[in-house]
């Protein structure tokens, strides 16, 4: 399995893997768009066929109209095939993109959204990842579920 | 040129003119409603009067009234041929059609008539993304170069210039136009990630133009006054540069980047080539560099993995016991994936098998526990019980597969990758209705994962339940949608799309497979077509290196393997078309199952409520009016939606030559390719376009059982042609062959020979059967022929036996049930060859397991993505 920063030619290997994989599923546009604005930002992984079988989409929150407010990141769409679980990929990709958020563009922290029956999800980012559940926005998802906004703070570059 | 107002036609009053004016900035801001209330202001006045009209059908084109705007943006053009307005107008609606030459044209006339000429900047900034689009690099330079002259002080048009030199292909004036910039550059902004991605494409041109030290120095002195703040670029980039200065940092850079990502392969193989390893030629110090990471990094899965690659004998040994061991312990459910690539080597094979059998029997509790080496945990024996039915499936050893399932599922009955396996391993045995019940098995235990859904579908799909694949997708898509299939198709599902194809196909649903893959033609013109917006926007945002990234995956877009498998299944068909129109008629009622009708039916019904929806808002619109903005891309109509229109098409053969056209130069290697290319071409006459693709094919795999049907195709295609092909094409084409198979040997001779060479391959007698064919042998010779792919000694699989299935339907054999019986013996654990009567009762079995499970998905939709509107707010258009 080979992790590496994702590059043109992955996008459409990213939205066929989500749509197999996730329930939430995007245009090509959009992820074309997260990359070239955020291209140090998201990260995949490939098998030794030159599959996409996980990645991560990410971005940065910078428009906000309080000037004040703090820059951070935000992870879009993360997923790792069934197949591969255990690698601890998830985990990796997470890193490896918190890392460049906070280097790059010194993101404060980073957040995302996540089902609140994901258990398995939830457990990553909580006791693997250190987030926390910042708010319960009630029905995020189109099916009605309530979504959990989790949040890390990132540790400033020296 | 001519100035506003002394045209007579275009002549506006003083309060006209500036209802004109605030018409348009009405629709720069894209207040429909309002923009339409003043142009019929003016227009009450002036009915004639081009630019109002053509401003007006504009406004109604984006409030979705498509066909009333464009006539009246004609009729516009008509009154006022000499107006700059009405030809960008005229180019606006163009593009939304997505005919970009068409609009370039607009865009150009328009230039010619804005009397303050070139300083229409909205128009400059279209033209250059036309041309981005259209691949025209010299106007690109030309125009980006106006743009630049005309307002210099706008940082991206220093940008835009230096990225159309470098797509033209002079990257030394790129590189000049970037040095020029940056010295009208007063105070460089630290930590600014635009300049930094800006600096970045600078380095890059440097070291394209092999100027290394250049481009170093840079780097460097960018990254330490964080001016280049992507650290991870910084060291990639750094690590190379030293490589290729063939510095004594370099080592140091590489293993820095190890540091950073001890997964990533490009890092390890970039170390060891910066030493001059050449992985191939000295494993043994290759495999030494790798046991170094290894200790330095134990977590790290990548010098584990390629160290197994590298070693061999004694080595291997001792590396890969651990590494199955310790998987087998941790329960990684992708270990046979992973190692699978090994097996090419049978000493490997071997060893994977003794190790996991040797771990198996440790493990087992069976074993006593004293006299286990290994850890007895009992979760082992599990994982090596999944790991081996993998290996047998995987070498054909199907009832051994499936017996070591049976053993683990009476261990752990609710692990969902057991059921999956078993799946596989009834699918490759041929048991497609087992396959199906054995994923619906392995989804019910876990229906909150879509992965499971999809295998789940995609394996009734294979069984040939349609519709019942279509309930489980419906699980996991937008409930709002027309069906299942038409949201997964909005939201450009390729594997979708390709097996709900194959399905039809296989079922001989003709018209509907194609629709199928006509759709994935479309998802690939909709990605080629979205690269437009970023021509603009990645140079606004300065993100210059990804964007030419992103410019090259366009322009190779269709060497994607869905998009070939499209190709390949769709050219197929039209070719059957073209050489048996009766497939295109009345046939495929005929043939209608219930399913068919049922899906004939649906398709039907769903056009209706389309239609009935698209009259509702249409006759809405006019009274409502409302201000909302569908922008100028036309949107998809279906107009075929049982795909009738695409299989009764009076040219196949056009429709298959404009879906493997892309491919002539973007799978040159790829031998069914450049068959599929050899059969449309030769029928359309193209026979230079034939040889070509015949040779190629030949250099790439002479003996291909496919290639050789053809070989003697041409030949005997040109000895029945009534007249001689004329000069100059005639006698290249017979020499090319000639050159192929010389003209002294006789056709079925070489068929014979060939059939000699490989007597026991059930793939030759198939083509030799065909060959046969085609030189016209009698239908009972064929078939007798045929039939020898039943001897015990000819090795036959499933895939070639329900080929040779088909090419007796397709010659019309009295003799296909016979065929069938014979398989069906012979292949005793698969469903592939039952009779009609057995296949339906299968099907009901297929299904009887499949209760409601009570964990069922409710249904879902896609959560909302703030940031998408933001690239197209920049990127509007407006005149």
């Amino acid at each position: 399995m080979d992790i590496r920063l994702a590059r043109a030619e992955d996008f459409v290997g990213m939205q066929q893997a989500n749509l197999v994989n996730l329930p939430e599923n995007y245009h090509i546009r959009l992820w074309i768009y997260h990359i070239v604005t955020w291209p140090q930002l998201s990260y995949v992984v490939e098998d030794s066929k030159g599959r996409i079988i996980g990645y991560v989409l990410a971005k940065i929150e910078e428009e906000s109209e309080d000037k004040t407010a703090d820059i951070h990141g935000h992870i879009n769409s993360i997923s790792v095939l069934r197949g591969y679980r255990r690698l601890g990929l998830a985990k990796k990709l997470m890193l490896l993109s918190q890392e460049a958020m906070a280097s790059v563009y010194k993101a404060q922290y980073v957040s995302l959204h996540v089902r609140e029956t994901n258990k398995a999800a939830i457990g990553l980012y909580r006791d693997t990842l250190g987030f926390e559940v910042a708010e319960v926005e009630k029905g995020y998802y189109a099916d009605g579920e309530d979504a959990y906004m989790m949040r890390l703070k990132l540790e400033s570059e020296p | 040129m001519s100035k506003r107002g002394t045209t007579p036609n275009r002549f506006l009053p003083p309060k006209e003119s500036s209802l004109f004016k605030e018409l348009l900035s009405l629709y720069e801001t894209k207040q429909l409603k309002k923009g339409l209330k003043t142009a019929d202001q003016i227009l009450k006045k002036y009915p004639e009067h081009g630019e109002t009209l053509c401003m007006k059908g504009l406004v109604l084109v984006h409030m979705g009234r498509r066909e009333e705007g464009i006539e009246l943006v004609r009729k516009g053009i008509r009154m006022d041929l000499a107006s700059h307005i009405v030809w960008h107008v005229f180019g606006l609606i163009q593009k939304g059609e997505k005919k970009y030459e068409d609009a370039l044209k607009s865009y150009t006339q328009a230039l010619r008539f804005d009397k303050i000429g070139q300083e229409n900047m909205n128009l400059l900034r279209d033209v250059a993304q036309l041309q981005t689009q259209l691949r025209l690099y010299d106007g690109l330079v030309e125009t980006r170069y106006m743009l630049l002259r005309l307002r210099p002080t706008a940082r991206q048009n220093w940008i835009a210039l230096a990225v159309a030199y470098h797509l033209s292909g002079n990257l030394a004036e790129a590189k000049k136009v970037l040095v020029e910039y940056e010295k009208t550059l007063k105070n460089v902004p630290h930590y600014d990630v635009e300049h930094s991605e800006m600096l970045l494409y600078h380095v890059r041109v440097l070291e394209e133009l092999e100027q290394h030290s250049e481009a170093l120095a840079l780097l460097d002195v960018s990254a330490k006054d964080r001016a280049i703040v992507d650290k991870t670029a910084i060291m990639e980039v750094r690590a190379r540069l030293l490589s290729k200065l063939k510095s004594d940092e370099a080592e140091h850079a590489w293993k820095v980047l190890v540091e950073h990502n001890p997964e990533c392969y490009d890092y390890y193989k970039g170390y060891m080539s910066n030493q001059g390893l050449n992985i191939d030629e000295n494993p043994a110090e290759a495999l030494a560099i790798l046991r170094e990471f290894s200790t330095q990094f134990p977590k790290a899965n990548v010098p584990r993995r390629l160290s197994l690659s590298l070693a061999s004998g004694e080595e291997f040994q001792a590396l890969a016991e651990p590494y199955v061991l310790s998987a087998l312990k941790k329960g990684i459910p992708s270990l046979f994936v992973d190692v699978k690539s090994l097996y090419t080597d049978p000493a490997k094979l071997k060893s994977f098998e003794d190790i996991a059998e040797s771990i198996r029997k440790d493990t087992s509790p069976d074993t006593s526990v004293a006299s286990s080496s290994v850890s007895t945990e009992p979760t082992t024996y599990l994982w090596s019980l999944y790991f081996l039915a993998q290996h047998y499936s995987y070498l054909s050893q199907y009832a051994k597969a499936l017996e070591l399932l049976d053993l683990a599922l009476a261990h752990t009955p609710t692990l969902p990758e057991l059921y999956t396996c078993r799946a596989r391993t009834l699918k490759r045995a041929g048991d497609f209705h087992g396959a199906s019940r054995a994923m619906e098995d392995a989804r019910l235990l876990d229906g909150q994962d879509r992965f499971l859904n999809t295998k789940s579908a995609k394996y009734r799909m294979r069984a040939g339940l349609i519709d019942e694949a279509s309930a489980l997708l419906g699980l996991f898509t937008k409930k709002d949608a027309s069906s299942p299939g038409a949201d997964l198709e909005e939201m450009q599902s390729l594997f979708y799309l390709l097996e709900e194809g194959d399905a039809h196909r296989r079922a001989g649903r003709l018209n509907l497979a194609l629709k199928k893959y006509a759709a994935v033609q479309r998802v690939f013109d909709d990605y080629e077509d979205d690269q437009y917006d970023f021509h603009g926007y990645s140079l606004r945002k300065f993100t210059v290196n990804i964007y030419l990234n992103v410019l090259d995956w366009e322009d190779h877009l269709r060497s994607h393997p869905s998009y070939i498998k499209a190709a390949l299944a769709a050219s197929r068909i039209y070719v059957d078309i073209f050489d048996d129109p009766k497939l295109a008629s009345g046939n495929v009622d005929g043939d209608a199952t219930d399913a068919e009708k049922k899906a004939k039916k649906k398709a039907k019904k769903a056009q209706k409520e389309k239609e009935d929806a698209a009259k509702k808002a249409a006759a809405a619109a006019p009274t409502t009016s409302t201000n909302e903005d569908k922008g100028l891309d036309v949107p998809y109509k279906d107009d075929d939606p049982d795909g009738m229109k695409l299989l009764s098409t009076p040219e196949p053969l056009e429709l298959a030559w404009k879906l493997l056209q892309p491919l002539t130069t973007l799978a040159q290697n790829n031998i069914e390719v450049l068959i599929a290319i050899y059969d449309v071409a030769i029928r359309r006459r193209k026979y230079l376009q034939a040889a070509q693709a015949l040779a190629r094919a030949r250099a790439l795999d002479s003996e291909y059982p496919d290639l050789h049907v053809r070989i003697v195709h041409a030949r005997h295609f040109v000895s029945i042609l009534p007249e001689p092909i004329p000069p100059p094409v005639g006698p290249i084409f017979i020499e090319t062959l000639g050159k192929i198979l010389s003209e002294d040997v006789s056709l079925e001779t070489y068929n014979s020979q060939f059939l000699q060479n490989h007597p026991t391959s059930a793939q030759t007698i198939l083509a030799a059967a065909q060959t046969s064919r085609v030189l016209g042998a009698p239908l009972q010779e064929v078939e007798d022929l045929i039939f020898t792919t039943l001897r015990d000694e000819v090795q036959l699989d499933v895939k070639t036996a329900l080929e040779i299935s088909s090419f007796l339907k397709k010659i019309k054999s009295s003799r296909v049930n016979e065929l069938h019986q014979a398989l069906d013996a012979k292949f005793t654990l698969s469903t592939a060859f039952k009779t009609p009567d057995e296949l339906a009762k299968l099907r009901e079995w297929v299904l009887t397991t499949n209760s409601n499970s009570s964990s069922e998905r409710t249904g879902n939709g896609a959560a909302p993505m703030e940031n998408e509107a933001e690239l197209g707010k920049e990127a509007g258009e407006s005149v």
